[in-house]
């Protein structure tokens, strides 16, 4: 029991250097990847309402997708990714703004979590609703803090 | 000498030539849209161009002589041909588009029409503008769609360059000016040429009704008849 204890351990730690020594640009197309998850799900989610027949069960799943992501945006953003490294978009004004940046991913957690509780809810007017708000922190953030392409 | 007589011919007809400075209205300004970012803007002019897009395409079937895409589109032989003579196969000038013209023309409604397609599906980046038919792809291809979107301007910045070109190329090397006749609908011409058809108001009535048609039921996001107001007015 020890030993499988201490070799998940050990198996963390790998990871958790190998994450640290990821090169800039995965680090980006990892992001990106993340973030075209998240449009995805909130996209699947709105075609679903924009049909005129939504579908509780689909937004629902889409919903936790979203949720799944809600604190994790931080952590994506080491120093050293910033517009300039691969594809990157994300502008220099995060590392320099960073109680900005913080609120605006905060904003966002809250919203994400906002939503999967009314889409597990099954009230698709309130799911509406929070979806809306949700895509209001999306685009706050992007406003401020991505280059437009 | 006296100067031979010419001949006048009402060339294009007012359709024709509504919906050729309609374009160079609505061109230019869905580009002025897009770069200031009023992509609702962009949306509704992009609607406007699918209706008169749509209308020339009805009308190269209904339309008058020279509208007709049967009575100017050839095949290489032709245009081979008139590259040759700088004539039709009579011996007289071309009235109406010539047969390497009409590759133009074809290339230029072609592809706005796909241009008018793929927007139909595009969206920005957080899908806070998007074609009225976007809702119904996935994130994924909206964002090809998209991309295509941007590259399809490029090519027909491209053809403009290209029709542009051969009006001056027409004007100065062959004495030919192009662009009265657009304006005015008719051209002389310095040989008897015959007067083209022009075609009847119920083909016009229809031609209009099948574009309208198609861009009521595009606008409604694929309707003919608009679904009631959704209670969830959802857009991220």
């Amino acid at each position: 029991m020890r030993k499988i204890s201490m070799m998940v351990g050990a198996l963390a730690l790998g990871i958790a250097v190998v994450a640290q020594a990821a090169a800039p640009t995965d680090t980006v197309e990892a992001r990106k990847k993340n973030f075209k998850d998240i449009a995805g799900a909130l996209k699947a989610t709105n075609n679903s309402f924009k049909s005129g027949t939504p579908d509780a069960a689909l937004i629902k799943a889409n919903a936790a997708i979203v949720a799944s992501y809600a604190d994790k945006i931080p952590s994506w953003f080491p120093a050293g990714t910033a517009v300039g490294v691969g594809k990157s978009e994300a502008k220099p004004v995060i590392w320099t703004d960073k109680a900005g940046f913080a609120k605006a991913a905060g904003d966002f957690s809250v919203a994400a979590k906002g939503f999967k509780a009314a889409a597990d809810s099954g009230d698709l007017a309130a799911t509406s609703a929070a979806l809306a708000k949700l895509g209001g922190t999306c685009k706050g953030c992007h406003d401020t803090f991505r280059q437009k392409d | 000498m006296t100067s031979p007589a010419k001949t006048i011919i009402r060339l294009w007809d007012l359709p024709v030539r509504l919906f050729h400075w309609g374009t160079v209205l609505l061109v230019p300004a869905m580009w002025a849209t897009y770069k200031a970012g009023k992509l609702d803007l962009h949306i509704k002019l992009g609607l406007a161009l699918l209706f008169i897009v749509a209308f020339r395409i009805a009308w190269g079937f209904l339309g008058s002589q020279t509208a007709r895409f049967a009575s100017f589109v050839k095949g290489p032989g032709a245009i081979a041909a008139y590259l040759r003579s700088g004539r039709g196969p009579d011996g007289l000038p071309v009235v109406g588009h010539n047969p390497l013209g009409a590759l133009s023309v074809l290339g230029l409604i072609g592809l706005l029409a796909v241009q008018i397609g793929l927007g139909l599906f595009a969206s920005d980046t957080d899908a806070t503008a998007s074609g009225p038919l976007n809702y119904w792809i996935g994130s994924a291809l909206a964002d090809t769609l998209t991309e295509l979107h941007e590259v399809g301007f490029n090519l027909i910045l491209l053809l403009v360059a290209v029709h542009l070109g051969a009006i001056i190329y027409y004007a100065v090397a062959k004495k030919d000016r192009l662009v009265p006749a657009m304006v005015t609908g008719k051209k002389a011409y310095d040989a008897p040429v015959a007067q083209p058809k022009s075609a009847p108001l119920w083909r016009l009535a229809l031609a209009l009704a099948l574009a309208g048609a198609l861009t009521w039921w595009a606008a409604n996001g694929g309707h003919f008849v608009p679904p009631p107001p959704s209670p969830y007015d959802a857009s991220y």
